[in-house]
């Protein structure tokens, strides 16, 4: 079991690419120009960074024993 | 005034502040876009202090507005803080102040309901923010009493400056900020 999900809201991605630098294991920009991540569940404690980071909030990371979310 | 300049003063002073806010979040919206500091900075500390400037902009704004009203230098209505044209000093400069203050309020308020509205309507609403900044500065040049002092000058080429200077580095094509090396140990 990894510690973090992560849900992006495609709708609300503008391609800023802050997520990138934050966890760039993690993220990508996809060819449409929208955030990808490479995993839904990860132990990379950069995907918390990076939601924080987002300008748009287009992204969610929650614990992923449960439905708490930490950013 | 009409004898207490208390009043007086907190719109100057307001009005000055608010464009130093305003001035400020557009920099660092900006540099949220634009990256120019590349990883030496976070982004998510960027991008907060952006929209609590804009919140204060908007907080300085509205003491600007309530000043002149309370003033009475100028006849002022409440309805004229809303309405362009309303002043009868400088009508131009002043109705571009209110155009630029219900548009900041606009793109603000576009960012709580950006769920709502869509990305793709949340950024063209935001492209508004270059409109807001001109529109505040040409409000402040040409209706501001101390627009001819040497420090206003010098706070206007600057936010003009670092405006203009971010908006060109924008425009040119972005190099890809190199991916931090994993850690294997």
């Amino acid at each position: 079991m990894k510690t973090y999900r992560i849900e992006i809201d495609a709708n609300l991605c503008s391609a800023f690419g802050s997520c990138v630098d934050a966890a760039p294991h993690v993220f990508e920009l996809n060819g449409g120009g929208v955030a990808d991540a490479r995993t839904a569940e990860t132990d990379d404690a950069g995907v918390v960074e990076a939601a924080r980071s987002c300008p748009m909030g287009a992204i969610a990371v929650y614990r992923a024993d449960g439905c708490e979310r930490v950013a | 005034m009409k004898g207490d300049p208390t009043f007086w003063l907190l719109a100057r002073a307001g009005g000055l502040t608010a464009y130093a806010l305003l001035a400020g979040s557009v920099v660092l919206g900006l540099v949220v876009k634009t990256r120019p500091l590349g990883r030496r900075v976070r982004q998510a500390d960027v991008t907060d202090l952006h929209r609590f400037l804009a919140l204060l902009a908007l907080a300085a704004t509205a003491l600007h507005g309530v000043a002149l009203v309370l003033d009475g230098a100028v006849e002022i209505t409440p309805l004229a803080l809303v309405v362009p044209g309303l002043v009868p000093y400088r009508p131009v400069a002043t109705a571009l102040g209110v155009l630029a203050a219900e548009l900041m309020v606009a793109v603000y308020a576009s960012f709580a309901l950006r769920r709502r509205i869509g990305a793709r309507a949340w950024r063209r609403l935001h492209w508004a923010t270059y409109a807001v900044f001109a529109a505040a500065t040409a409000h402040g040049v040409m209706a501001g009493t101390d627009s001819g002092r040497t420090w206003t000058l010098a706070l206007y080429l600057s936010a003009i400056g670092l405006v203009a200077g971010l908006v060109a580095w924008r425009s040119l094509p972005r190099t890809p900020i190199p991916e931090p090396r994993r850690s294997t140990a």
